[in-house]
């Protein structure tokens, strides 16, 4: 109750002049010679994410990944303002994906603990720290660009922007494999279900690939998936789409369509421990399996367009440290984290104000996967997702393949109507969004 | 539409299996012992961890992880009747919290033993029997179909047939009685919760290579087995064996032909109808309700 007092409680004013206070302290203090070492000078960052849960594949990877990233830059002299060099420290809570809890997170995040910027999954949590964000003006950041809304403007969608980029993957498979012209899908019914399955249809209707009945929803409590994937099959598809089902709904789903001889095309958005999805099923049943999240060993990640800082040498320490745990988003919060850290070094202040007027200046920005815009006003209402392009990912011989990358903003162009078409129908659209 | 109804016909009779051994497992417990297992779930995922530890991390063969599967969960069922039913035996509701707990405590466990990610167990065999092109039953999905059966079949044996079941049934019937009677209430209650809790950790065993497993996964067979024991009637082991092959081939046929949230939806209204036609449900008794 505490905390959702002072959440309530706390204007957006009063933690700018809590934050001023704080500010001019820190100046008054170094005005009288109390010079503290660049050791002793930290931000802060909220880590606010399921580490824990179901949901935990698409957090906790995350903050692993995020501990690579700020060994880095604290070797490297830390994050460089202009009252001196920072070392930056992540703080995490874990949400269990609840908005409740995320609630609490965010005000704990910043009452107590004092971050700068707060990291998130988003989804079924963004309405939970939303209160938050709207009454202190901390910049927030989400994985999920269907959160966005022009009510908040300090959140961001800096990498990931789910579920969009999955036309990526239909419109490649689409002209790779002409002869592919049925498809039918499943998904769990909840906030990253609903919209991906809006985006696929889009994407399979502009791609001219016919959907053979009417996406398949399951509750997420669902673990024995033989009657979905029976159901799935059973009008000879030949495309079967897992949307964006969470791994521990792809892994059960791709071993039933493999104990029910399903032997048609796959597409998901993610494929998490694929290998232990070919363990289960065969490396044959797993050859041409689409998705969208490769590995960071990827030679394809080495071109200059990449401005992911080593992607291979990331995923090398990664294993070493985390083996077998890189999933989709073990890059996803540290190239969230670069931005962030290009745009705070850029205003000079960690202030989350000024590191969003930094971070958007000129509408574009250097996404983790080449330029891009800062986009979205159509479909979001707010133009605080950074679009461009996307990889789009093939098993191949057990290995996940970059075979090319797509361009968003251009497939969008062409069949925006489509998208906001579907994404109405399942109330997905930012105004419909209670 | 035939082999359609056939392949969905396998897979209702796969998840009655694994349901019926966790609601009876439920039933049980709250038969002889009077309390709501909340923890029944976690049981179940103990199971599944013992198949994690000992055939995916030490390769011991399948069937010995499940056998320990089974001793080590019955096992935990006892720590449950020796430190928390037995000393709040005149408390219900206390047994009830105490199970919520000790839910919590599992999962943390699995939590700290584990980490929170998903879990690999290699498939037992990729075996699949093909009675057509589109009915299919996968090996390791009979194996849970025979186990249930075989289970079930000496659960019902051992409590019409021998003198330790006609105590258990004594004192679910009438504890007090039974005490009269010179029947052990303490032991009684051992049993129950050992058989009890084996049944959940066998079941949580034996689809551990099927589904994800995690600490977490509890929850979703608990709610099921709960719709289960109050459709069939609280107390009630046929009526729970019963009510599992019901409850599944409504939601596994709703989910079929439908989709799965209005299989969930179907199921809760099987059990609201069945509460306003039969209150104490299809086999249960006013008192035990």
């Amino acid at each position: 109750m505490k905390f959702n007092k002072f959440g309530m409680g706390l204007s957006r004013r009063g933690f700018l002049r809590s934050s001023a206070t704080m500010a001019g302290a820190t100046a008054v203090a170094s005005t009288f010679g109390v010079q503290a070492n660049a050791a002793d000078k930290t931000i802060k960052i909220g880590f606010l994410a399921p580490l824990t849960g179901p949901v935990s594949a698409w957090g906790k990877p995350g903050l692993s990944g995020c501990e690579i990233w700020a060994e880095q830059v604290n070797a490297a002299g830390g994050i460089k303002l202009s009252d001196g060099d920072y070392q930056v420290e992540f703080v995490g809570y874990d949400n269990e994906y609840d908005p409740a809890k995320a609630r609490t997170g965010a005000t704990k995040l910043i009452r107590e603990d004092g971050v700068s910027f707060i990291m998130m999954l988003g989804g079924d949590t963004w309405p939970g720290a939303q209160p938050v964000a709207d009454k202190t003006g901390m910049l927030f950041s989400t994985l999920l660009p269907s959160d966005l809304a022009p009510d908040t403007q300090t959140l961001l969608a800096p990498v990931e922007v789910h579920p969009i980029y999955n036309v990526t993957g239909v419109q490649w498979m689409a002209e790779t494999y002409p002869n592919l012209k049925t498809a039918v899908m499943c998904a769990q019914d909840d906030a990253l279900g609903l919209p991906s399955v809006a985006t696929y249809l889009a994407a399979f209707e502009a791609a001219g690939i016919e959907m053979l009945d009417d996406p398949l929803l399951f509750d997420p409590a669902t673990t024995d998936f033989a009657p979905v994937v029976t159901k799935l099959i059973s009008n000879n598809p030949d495309v079967v789409c897992l949307d964006t089902c969470y791994s521990d709904y792809v892994h059960p789903i791709a071993e039933q369509l493999f104990q029910q001889g399903y032997k048609g095309q796959i597409i998901s958005c993610t494929a998490d421990f694929y290998d232990q999805m070919i363990a289960k099923t065969s490396k044959e049943f797993m050859e041409g399996f689409i998705f969208q999240f490769p590995d960071f060993d990827d030679p394809a990640l080495n071109s200059d367009q990449i401005n992911f800082k080593d992607p291979n040498g990331f995923f090398a320490e990664y294993n070493k440290r985390f083996p077998g745990e890189w999933g989709a988003v073990s890059w996803e919060y540290a190239a969230v984290m670069d931005l962030w850290k290009a745009a705070a070094e850029k205003a000079g202040t960690a202030d989350p104000e000024a590191v969003l007027a930094a971070m958007k200046e000129g509408g574009k920005g250097k996404h983790a996967f080449g330029e891009a815009d800062w986009w979205g006003k159509d479909l979001f209402g707010i133009d605080n997702a950074l679009v461009g392009d996307w990889p789009v990912v093939v098993i191949e011989d057990g290995k996940a393949t970059i075979k090319g990358f797509g361009n968003i903003p251009e497939w969008y162009d062409k069949h925006g109507d489509l998208l906001k078409k579907h994404m109405a129908a399942y109330d997905q659209m930012w105004d419909q969004r209670g | 539409m035939v082999e359609l109804l056939l392949q969905t016909g396998l897979n209702a009779i796969y998840a009655a299996s694994y349901l019926s051994l966790i609601a009876v497992g439920l039933v049980l417990i709250f038969g002889v012992m009077g309390v709501i297992n909340f923890a029944h779930g976690e049981l179940y995922m103990a199971g599944a961890y013992s198949v994690v530890a000992l055939y995916a991390n030490l390769h011991f063969p399948f069937l010995i992880a499940v056998a320990a599967g089974l001793l080590f969960v019955g096992l935990l069922g006892l720590l449950m009747e020796r430190t928390m039913f037995r000393p709040l035996r005149e408390n219900p509701l206390g047994g009830l919290v105490a199970s919520i707990g000790f839910l919590m405590v599992l999962q943390a466990a699995a939590t700290i033993g584990f980490g929170v990610r998903m879990e690999h167990v290699p498939p037992v065999t990729q075996d699949v029997i093909i009675f057509s092109e589109k009915v299919r039953l996968a090996v390791p999905r009979l194996y849970v179909i025979i186990a249930a059966v075989v289970l079930l079949t000496m659960l019902w044996a051992f409590l019409t047939k021998t003198r330790f079941g006609w105590a258990l049934r004594a004192s679910a019937q009438d504890p007090e009685a039974a005490a009269l009677q010179g029947i052990s209430i303490n032991q009684t209650s051992r049993i129950a919760m050992f058989i009890g809790a084996g049944l959940a950790g066998i079941a949580g065993a034996l689809t551990a290579p099927l589904v994800s497993v995690n600490p977490f996964m509890g929850h979703s067979v608990i709610v099921a087995a709960f719709i289960v024991i109050i459709v069939g009637g609280v107390g009630s082991l046929e009526g729970a064996v019963i009510a599992a092959v019901a409850y599944s081939v409504v939601h596994t046929f709703v989910t079929t032909f439908f989709d799965g949230v209005i299989a969930d939806i179907t199921g809760l209204m099987l059990m609201l109808v069945v509460l306003i036609v039969r209150p104490n449900g299809l086999f249960g008794t006013a008192d035990r309700a």
